[in-house]
């Protein structure tokens, strides 16, 4: 029998533990050969009020069992994201979330706002973890009273699901972990990309253009793993994990280490069927050790 | 699009450390055409895919044309007939040689007569006379395949052909298609706004979702090469913010 691989993040209900993570599926539209019942939800590209032209090339490095990027949030704005995508997802069988991005806290509150009550918007990704952008981004992420304000500015104007996606550039994950629950937050995505910079020998000069990106890929996975079940070990509400997913195997790690869910990003360049991959292979590695449900396997989870 | 998993079929020398590897691909070989590319992986490979132009299709084989420049092309050129290649394409914009042009030329600097096989097969099909000029740094790095109805070469050192570079040598065209390193593109741009040119970038995914392949365009702003493009209206591209010289790039 087909083990059950649906959960709950808080109110929202996947039929899968397996989303898209956000900058590495567009906004849905584009992506070829998907199989679509095998994704829980989707994450849409980071989006600001206003249109963005993103940085200027080289935006990708590759390094060992990773990629750097500064794509720099390049986006059309929410009033075209409005119109443009938001119908198409109202059509969807799966949740859309929307990741918003803001220069002031003030800004991601207006975000969620304008979003609130949008027909194809199933809820929110708050990005305090960019590394990419000049303003915002990171400087939220890695300030507990920044985050949580943050949080706050979104929580006050929706109803709709609010899941807060944070970097790992911090010194204890737990503590803004534990902040932005208080502020309301109804699930973790752990973690964003690392810092990261590489130089190119010929130009005596950093390989991207903004000098300095974020590290994904399979390299962030141990750390990946770690940072999650730390930020799991400091809070009640769900984490999603995030870092280097690219088989089954790695989504169980995360999961036996007290994530909900999975969100798969850098493998879906790779391979485009990473997802439906991802899914498959975590419905067979609980048949075939007789786990009904996904909620049945064991976790590795002392609280704090 | 499809994703195949394509066993290698075959692997030619065509220049001085220029090679052209075949692999079977049918849905593939049917569908692309002149400019667009396949994303190619490999088991032991690096990370990220890499970026082919398609060199040739015949039947149920697609050609790519490249050179050992970094550790993963000189994994492609250790393959063995059999090996398998996963190839995903056919992927972006290609040449559009539906106008009202009497005749073609194609000008190509080394590596970018990557796409230039096809574009000469869709010219003559659609009964255009095709000048090819192509250029390199010496007559060892011309590639042989070269063909057209009539054939300049360039050659940087003077070693064959014309003393100079490709876009020099190039006579008056009615309709231009040039591929090769940016800076030579950006040279065509001048002397013909409106010559189709297929531009290198690094790649991520090579489907349009990670916006890494970033276009400056001259209207301000950014597409991507691997929807967009690869070929564009030369006058369109901004090209003192294009990089050039990639270690590893799509077409040169």
């Amino acid at each position: 029998m087909t083990p059950d691989l649906s959960v709950a993040i808080g109110a929202l209900a996947l039929r899968g533990p397996v989303l898209a993570a956000s900058g590495t599926f567009g906004y849905g539209t584009e992506v070829p050969l998907l199989e679509r019942r095998a994704l829980g939800g989707m994450v849409s590209k980071g989006i600001f009020l206003r249109p963005r032209e993103g940085t200027a090339p080289p935006r990708i490095a590759e390094t060992p069992s990773g990629m750097l990027n500064a794509i720099g949030l390049q986006g059309p704005g929410v009033e075209a994201l409005i119109r443009d995508y938001a119908p198409q997802w109202a059509e969807w069988d799966f949740p859309v979330l929307v990741n918003i991005n803001g220069e002031t806290a003030a800004e991601y509150g207006e975000l969620a706002a304008r979003l609130d009550g949008v027909p194809g918007v199933a809820g929110f990704e708050i990005n305090i973890s960019c590394p990419n952008v000049e303003q915002g981004g990171l400087y939220f992420g890695n300030d507990p009273r920044a985050a949580a304000a943050v949080t706050e500015a979104v929580r006050k104007r929706t109803k709709l699901p609010v899941w807060v996606k944070l970097t790992p550039m911090v010194s204890d994950i737990g503590v803004i972990a534990r902040a932005v629950e208080s502020a309301g937050a109804d699930a973790l995505c752990a973690i964003n990309t690392f810092v990261g910079m590489s130089i190119d020998l010929n130009a005596h000069w950093p390989r991207l253009s903004f000098r300095t990106g974020g590290l994904s890929g399979p390299a962030i996975r141990p750390l990946a793993v770690h940072l999650a079940h730390q930020a799991a070990r400091a809070v009640r509400i769900p984490v999603i994990g995030i870092g280097g997913i690219a088989r089954a195997e790695d989504a169980l790690e995360f999961m036996i280490a007290g994530c909900s869910a999975v969100q798969v990003g850098t493998a879906t360049f790779v391979n485009p069927k990473a997802i439906a991959e991802v899914h498959n292979g975590i419905a067979a590695f609980l048949e075939a050790r007789g786990f009904a449900s996904l909620g049945e396997l064991p976790r590795y989870l002392p609280r704090d | 699009m499809f994703l195949l998993d394509a066993p290698v079929t075959g692997k030619r020398q065509v220049a001085h450390g220029m090679f052209v590897i075949g692999m079977r691909a049918p849905e593939i070989a049917a569908e692309v055409r002149a400019g667009q590319f396949v994303n190619l992986g490999w088991a032991g490979g690096p990370l990220l895919r890499r970026p082919f132009s398609v060199y040739r299709a015949e039947g149920e084989h697609v050609e790519v044309v490249l050179k050992a420049v970094g550790a993963g092309t000189a994994q492609l050129l250790a393959m063995e007939i059999g090996d398998r290649i996963s190839c995903l394409g056919p992927l972006g914009h290609g040449f559009d040689l539906g106008g009202a042009a009497r005749s073609v030329v194609l000008i190509s600097g080394g590596l970018g007569v990557a796409p230039m096989p096809l574009a000469a097969r869709d010219a003559k099909t659609a009964g255009l006379p095709v000048t090819w000029v192509h250029g390199a740094r010496t007559a060892a790095e011309l590639c042989a395949e070269t063909d057209g109805d009539q054939v300049v070469w360039a050659t940087d050192d003077g070693s064959q052909g014309l003393h100079g570079t490709a876009v020099a040598a190039a006579p008056a065209g009615d309709l231009v298609l040039a591929c090769g390193p940016n800076r030579m593109l950006a040279a065509v741009a001048e002397r013909w706004p409106d010559a189709q040119v297929a531009v290198e970038t690094y790649m991520g995914c090579g489907t349009g979702v990670c916006l890494g392949c970033a276009v400056p365009l001259a209207r301000g702003g950014y597409d991507r090469a691997c929807k967009e493009g690869p070929v564009y209206r030369a006058a369109d591209v901004d090209w003192s913010v294009l990089p050039s010289h990639l270690p590893y790039a799509i077409s040169a």
